[in-house]
């Protein structure tokens, strides 16, 4: 039984007409559920603020080298949202600024590992059973058995502690879950007939990888990077809690907390509100992750 | 009424999808007496696997049934709460499904899952029931599997697809007492075991007396061992007859087309099938559904349903062409 | 290069041709390997422009056999040649010239065409492929064209075949096949997933398409009433060997090995008539044996009502019972 809704014959033809269709009923499967919905509207707010801190940030100038002790741990305010910390930044505009830096983070550790992580998985799910399997699976998993505090730490040990290593620390040990993520799909999509259809009749691998295998994948992929977007930033601040990643006095969540937790209970806010910030996001993130899942899957006949 | 199992009655049900609503059923009347063999046939899309999982009540969530009843027994089942269904549901209505792979659990033995559907039939029922392995041997043995003690230690990845249906087979009937639904029981197996399946079914549900579903898109099949017809198209039974009567001289043009598009052993080519497609449930036609595609289609047809007509002996058509003997109409 | 065809014009030859999938059965002390003998040595010839028929039942080889003919198999051992050339060897180690000569269609239309892509990049694969596309020809044209071969409106290829139907996706599954201008097809169970009221326009277009293109078919099934309506030539094929093959008259009017006889009488039939052209029935007693544990002497000597004492000793070989009928029976 298939239906073919409101695509016409003619709206069919026009290229415009074609994309509005999959775009409005990719936004029905989406907007089903409302907690999905609430997840896209956290993740836009995030990224607004992320790209226009400057401008919406109270207080844009606390987020660099600033210091006003007179105004140091004060409470929530009508001038100070969020409270002041212990040198007297408001903490509202840093936490916006930190924003910034976790998207950062994210989008060079998923720009880096999604390409690699896939690339491998493929190759090795669709070779799987040969040598090309093995060897990268097996390098994989030499990859996945490093802890990313582990390795960031000792990459700080050796180097000094940077924003720029710590992304180093966190997509070196990330890679490999893509390729794992690929390789489960490339092997058991390489088994259908449609893949079949394509090598008897002599196409290439490269397009047999990119053209038949890798469409059915990506439902899974782009699902695993926004739902990874919440994850990574997790990572970032758990780093920068215990110093590495980005240096003070530029913010981080993680080290807002640090700084915080010798304060609590008295002064709660310190540390509590760049914690909420990082549940607003990760849980945003997964909301949307959870709604670009229902929105990619196939379609039902 | 006290000899009538199963009564569906105008039975509407619909879908919320995308873009509005699929209206599959559109008024389904069905029944099955006790101990009568009934086929249910029709193609892909008509709503015949719809009609059942109403009946057992396993709708999906976005289903919704805004007209209709269904009466097992004299009860409407629609409207009663899920302990009630249960119970009713252990009390004797089983189904074979068409594909045995799925419907057996791969990592239980068969004798597991025999004492679990045991235990769970009876256990609704109120009755305890002390040697479970000789119900399950008696069920393996009356669907003539061979070895059964064996076969209790089976798991379903070792016995061929034929046999597995076989144990299915065993299974409904072990726990069957007023109605089998088989649906499909035979499209996966080869015609031999087919034969063979199809003839333990028709044997078993005459010894214990209880009537049969028999679910298929295969009018041969229909015609082996049911003792009526239904036929369904696009929501709707539009034709229903005793077996031997529908297959001698069908009414409705699409059981004409239907039968007529299928090869024959004389050989002599092939029609060229029905013209066009199933309608779009979302937007159906307000008459026939049938309508768009019928080649004798005149103007009451696209206006509403026909209703259902007695053409004689039982045999009901829902058409047009029969109201008022218009039946000339076919060869103007 | 020229058609090499031999003197009785045959474009595909197969003599013994094997084909054996080993199963390891290791334990952890004792190392076993059993071979499923798919494929146990087949001989026959498929002549230019004629429908070749293979039937038989699950586990009988006859997928088998029709993937190696397009290279998804490597045989085990025996000689496969297309025109001339030997062929006995997987896809990619074959030439470009051979893919593009013999393609195939598969039985599943759902999952033969990829549901994330459109109709218009299936069906340009293959003439990118085969860089059928000269400069200044447009692409969008050529899928077009192949399109209204197999009889579908040209706005469709802007759909993904989920949106299609069955029978229409098989057509695109036809039309990807002839993209490459083959000049042999091999058709597996084409219909078999599709309605019967579908399936008479895809076989008559096949036919027509037949004819327009002068295409040779190896068509199979298990389907024997429709076997009866499109083959010249039918080879019947039980546990990886042929047991009968004949003209298509000769094989449905005197049916000679036992085998061909059970299952012509286990057709579930329409018509009385057509009842009179059956065999009288013939019940299968006993099992399928599994093709791991072929049974000595003729393999079907478990099921076969007819057997006597040599059955059980030796294998019968394929002799030549009456003018181009052969059959493999030791009580013929």
């Amino acid at each position: 039984m298939t239906t073919e809704g409101m695509l016409t014959s003619s709206s069919l033809k026009n290229p415009w007409g074609r994309t509005l269709y999959s775009l409005k009923r990719t936004w029905y499967k989406f907007s089903r559920n409302w907690l999905s919905v609430l997840g896209l509207v956290i993740v836009v707010t995030i990224v607004f603020l992320a790209v226009f801190a400057p401008y919406v940030a109270p207080y844009p100038q606390h987020a660099g080298k600033f210091v006003d002790f007179k105004g140091k741990n004060q409470p929530p305010s009508w001038q100070h949202l969020m409270g002041t910390d212990t040198i007297g930044r408001d903490i509202l505009s840093r936490i916006i600024f930190a924003f910034r830096n976790a998207l950062l983070m994210a989008i060079v550790v998923l720009a880096v590992s999604v390409p690699l992580g896939t690339l491998t998985g493929l190759t090795a799910g669709y070779y799987s059973g040969t040598w090309t399997d093995t060897v990268i699976m097996r390098v994989t998993d030499v990859f996945i058995s490093i802890p990313p505090i582990i390795l960031a730490l000792s990459i700080a040990a050796v180097l000094k502690p940077t924003l720029m290593n710590s992304m180093i620390a966190v997509t070196v040990s990330w890679w490999p879950w893509y390729t794992r993520m690929t390789y489960s799909l490339a092997s058991s999509i390489k088994n259908e007939y449609y893949v079949q259809a394509a090598e008897l009749t002599g196409a290439s691998k490269i397009y047999i990888l990119f053209h038949e295998i890798l469409p059915n994948c990506s439902s899974s992929l782009f699902t695993k990077m926004a739902l990874d977007v919440g994850w990574v930033t997790l990572v970032g601040a758990a780093l920068s809690f215990v110093g590495l990643g980005e240096q003070p006095p530029k913010p981080a969540l993680g080290t807002m907390i640090a700084e915080g937790v010798e304060r609590m209970p008295a002064q709660w806010w310190i540390a509590l509100f760049p914690a909420l910030a990082i549940m607003f996001v990760v849980l945003g993130f997964n909301l949307f992750g959870d709604g670009i899942r229902d929105a990619l899957s196939p379609e039902e006949a | 009424m006290s000899e009538t199992l199963l009564d569906i009655k105008n039975l509407h049900v619909w879908f919320k999808v995308y873009g509005g609503v699929l209206k599959v059923l559109n008024g389904v009347n069905f029944n099955v007496k006790f101990g009568e063999k009934v086929g249910l046939v029709g193609e892909a899309g008509c709503g015949k696997t719809t009609t059942m999982k109403a009946l057992l009540r396993v709708l999906p969530n976005l289903a919704l049934i805004p007209e209709g009843d269904i009466f097992v027994r004299g009860k409407n089942i629609l409207k009663l709460n899920s302990r009630e269904l249960a119970d009713l549901r252990g009390r004797g209505l089983s189904m074979i499904f068409q594909d045995p792979t799925s419907a057996l659990n791969p990592v239980f033995t068969i004798g597991q899952q025999l004492y679990d559907i045991i235990k769970y039939s009876a256990g609704s029922s109120g009755q305890k029931v002390a040697n479970k392995k000789n119900v399950a041997l008696s069920a393996l043995h009356e669907a003539r599997l061979p070895d059964p003690e064996r076969m209790l230690d089976s798991y379903p990845i070792q016995l061929s697809g034929g046999m597995r249906q076989r144990v299915c087979i065993a299974s409904a009937i072990a726990t069957a007492r007023d109605l089998l639904i088989a649906d499909e029981p035979t499209t996966n197996l080869d015609v031999t075991i087919q034969d063979q399946v199809l003839r333990l079914i028709g044997d078993l549900v005459e010894k214990k007396g209880a009537s049969l579903i028999l679910i298929t898109h295969s009018l041969g099949l229909a015609r082996e061992i049911t003792e009526r017809v239904y036929v369904m198209y696009a929501g709707n039974m539009i034709e229903m007859a005793a077996t031997s009567l529908l297959f001698k001289k069908p009414f409705h043009p699409y059981t004409q087309g239907l039968l007529a598009s299928v090869p024959r052993l004389s050989g002599g080519g092939f029609a060229e099938g029905i013209p066009g497609r199933i309608p779009d449930y979302r937007n159906p036609p307000p008459g026939c559904r049938f309508e768009p595609r019928c080649q004798y289609a005149f103007e009451p047809c696209s206006k509403a349903m026909p209703p259902y007509i007695d053409v004689g002996d039982g045999h009901q058509v829902a058409c047009y062409l029969y109201q008022n003997g218009q039946e000339d109409r076919k060869n103007a | 290069m020229p058609d090499v065809m031999d003197i009785n014009n045959n474009i595909l030859v197969a003599e013994n041709l094997v084909k054996h999938f080993p199963i390891n059965q290791s334990g952890i002390f004792k190392k076993k390997w059993i071979a499923v003998k798919a494929v146990d040595g087949i001989n026959f010839s498929v002549k230019q422009g004629e429908c070749f028929g293979l039937v038989g039942e699950s586990g009988s080889g006859k997928s088998t056999t029709a993937y190696m003919t397009v290279g998804m198999y490597a045989p085990t051992s025996g000689s496969l040649v297309f025109k001339g050339e030997d062929i006995a060897r997987p896809a990619v180690k074959r030439p470009m010239h051979l893919k593009k000569d013999i393609q195939i269609v598969f039985q599943d239309p759902g999952s033969s065409l990829n549901p994330m892509r459109n109709i218009q990049n299936i069906l340009e694969m293959p003439l990118r492929v085969h860089n059928m596309i000269k400069k200044g020809d447009s692409i969008e044209k050529k899928v077009i064209d192949l399109l209204d071969r197999v009889e579908l409106p040209s706005h469709y290829r802007f759909k993904s075949p989920i949106t299609l139907g069955g029978g229409e996706r098989q057509m695109v599954a036809i039309a990807r096949a002839l993209a490459t201008k083959p000049s042999f097809m091999v058709l597996d169970e084409p219909t078999s997933a599709l309605d019967v009221s579908v399936q008479g326009k895809i076989i008559n277009r096949l036919i027509r398409l037949q004819k327009e293109f002068g295409l040779t078919y190896l068509f199979i099934t298990h389907d024997l009433s429709l076997m009866r309506n499109v083959a010249t030539r039918i080879a019947i094929m039980y546990l990886g060997k042929i047991a009968e093959f004949a003209s298509a008259n000769e094989f449905f009017q005197k049916p000679l090995h036992p085998y061909t006889q059970m299952l012509l009488s286990s057709i579930p039939i329409l018509f009385e008539e057509e009842a009179k052209l059956k065999p009288n029935k013939i019940h299968s007693v006993g099992e399928i044996p599994s093709p791991v544990d072929v049974p000595p002497g003729c393999s079907f000597n478990t099921r076969c009502p007819f057997k006597t004492d040599i059955c059980f000793v030796e294998d019968p070989v394929m002799r030549e019972i009456e003018p181009e009928h052969y059959a493999r029976c030791h009580n013929i």
